[in-house]
């Protein structure tokens, strides 16, 4: 008799929505243990593959770049007073003078620019001039009007460079062609392809961290010091405008 | 005034490789084998001040444009007709040709490290460069200007 009742009440259970009330329930109960934690998951996964928008991916991209601005103002103020401190020289972008190049001779025996400023405008010998891909050469004379720059590439033309990843400097000889030669001071070049050359942060004859170039060839066995040869990234053929920095110079 | 506008201006019409032919060598063609040697010597002294005004001051042309200007003018007193195309161009050859090994030979001999290695394939690439341009132009100016300077 009992066991019947047993039954019947078992029967009713089943039959009855206790299971489900149970079941939801204890869910309900997850839910609120883990704080939304499934549900959140389930509803990012489901989000991803449409977050961000396009608006939404703009916004994003216009504060980053914002972001990125900020923090280089800050890092160039930072820079020029670090280098105030050490007496080093300094690179502002406000001390340039733009400059149209009036004739060109980048591949003869002699590789020169003409450009359109002299002494009038402020330009001075040894200033240094650089285009679109960075350094391209220094004022070698001045008229009143007009400045000629002898390029990087010119045969006899040196100057100090380095590799920034390595820090180990170098000096920079034109060679005619659009690859310079940098060869190196130390035994030890550690230099690998694909490496940025740059101007020195110690320069004092040239404003520091200009790009020069990028490494295309190494030779570490040369003697009496290792050698690398650079692909210019400023190409002097096909430049029209430049700019001249004020930094430095001989009046 | 012709010389400097076309030095300044080198039009890219004229240029083979991004080099333009050796005006000097153009100009003084002409003039020398016209004239007596001592003329033409010193026009190619006035003519080189001229042209490496206009240069990075490290290297000259004047030494290369004497020996040539005396050399044609020797030449044009013994030869009366040098009127032809084929000999104008091939004398404008040969003429940038000595021009480009003298200037070469200089650099050589004042930038150290250019003697490290003998083979310099920037010079023989300009080298090449200006004497095939020069040798395709030269026929059409210094015949003219030879003509001219016949003329008056």
């Amino acid at each position: 008799m009992i066991k019947a009742r047993g039954k019947i009440g078992f029967h009713l259970l089943l039959q009855s929505r206790f299971w489900v009330i149970f079941f939801l329930g204890s869910l309900l109960f997850c839910i609120r243990w883990t704080k939304g934690a499934g549900y959140l998951d389930l509803y990012s996964v489901l989000l991803k593959p449409i977050l961000p928008g396009t608006a939404q991916r703009e916004w994003i991209k216009e504060g980053e770049n914002i972001e990125r601005n900020i923090r280089l103002k800050l890092l160039e103020d930072d820079n020029t007073r670090l280098r105030r401190a050490l007496s080093l020289k300094e690179f502002s972008a406000d001390k340039r003078i733009s400059a149209a190049v009036i004739s060109r001779s980048s591949r003869n025996w002699w590789q020169q620019l003409e450009i359109n400023k002299g002494t009038k405008d402020g330009v001075w010998k040894g200033q240094t001039v650089i285009g679109p891909g960075g350094l391209i050469g220094l004022v070698d004379s001045v008229t009143p009007l007009t400045a000629r720059v002898r390029l990087l590439t010119d045969p006899g033309n040196q100057v100090g460079a380095w590799i920034e990843r390595t820090k180990r400097h170098g000096i920079l000889t034109g060679m005619g062609t659009n690859r310079p030669k940098l060869t190196f001071l130390n035994k030890n070049s550690l230099a690998k392809i694909g490496d940025a050359v740059t101007t020195s942060p110690a320069s004092t004859l040239l404003p520091p961290n200009l790009t020069i170039g990028i490494v295309q060839f190494v030779n570490e066995k040369a003697l009496p010091s290792p050698y690398a040869i650079v692909q210019l990234t400023a190409s002097p053929e096909a430049i029209d405008w430049v700019q001249i920095l004020k930094n430095n110079g001989q009046k | 005034m012709c010389l400097q506008f076309c030095v300044i201006t080198s039009p890219n019409w004229l240029k083979i490789n991004g080099i333009s032919p050796c005006w000097p060598v153009i100009l003084l063609l002409p003039f020398s084998l016209n004239n007596p040697p001592w003329k033409a010597a010193f026009v190619s002294f006035l003519l080189g001040i001229f042209i490496d005004s206009f240069t990075l001051s490290d290297v000259s042309y004047i030494p290369s444009l004497l020996l040539l200007s005396v050399f044609w003018s020797i030449y044009g007193l013994h030869n009366k007709k040098i009127e032809s195309f084929l000999n104008i161009g091939l004398m404008a050859i040969f003429g940038t040709a000595f021009v480009g090994l003298s200037v070469w030979i200089q650099k050589i001999i004042i930038y150290s490290f250019l003697r490290n290695n003998w083979f310099h394939s920037w010079s023989i690439y300009v080298l090449i460069s200006e004497v095939i341009i020069t040798g395709l132009v030269a026929p059409l100016f210094s015949s003219w200007l030879l003509l001219a300077y016949k003329k008056n």
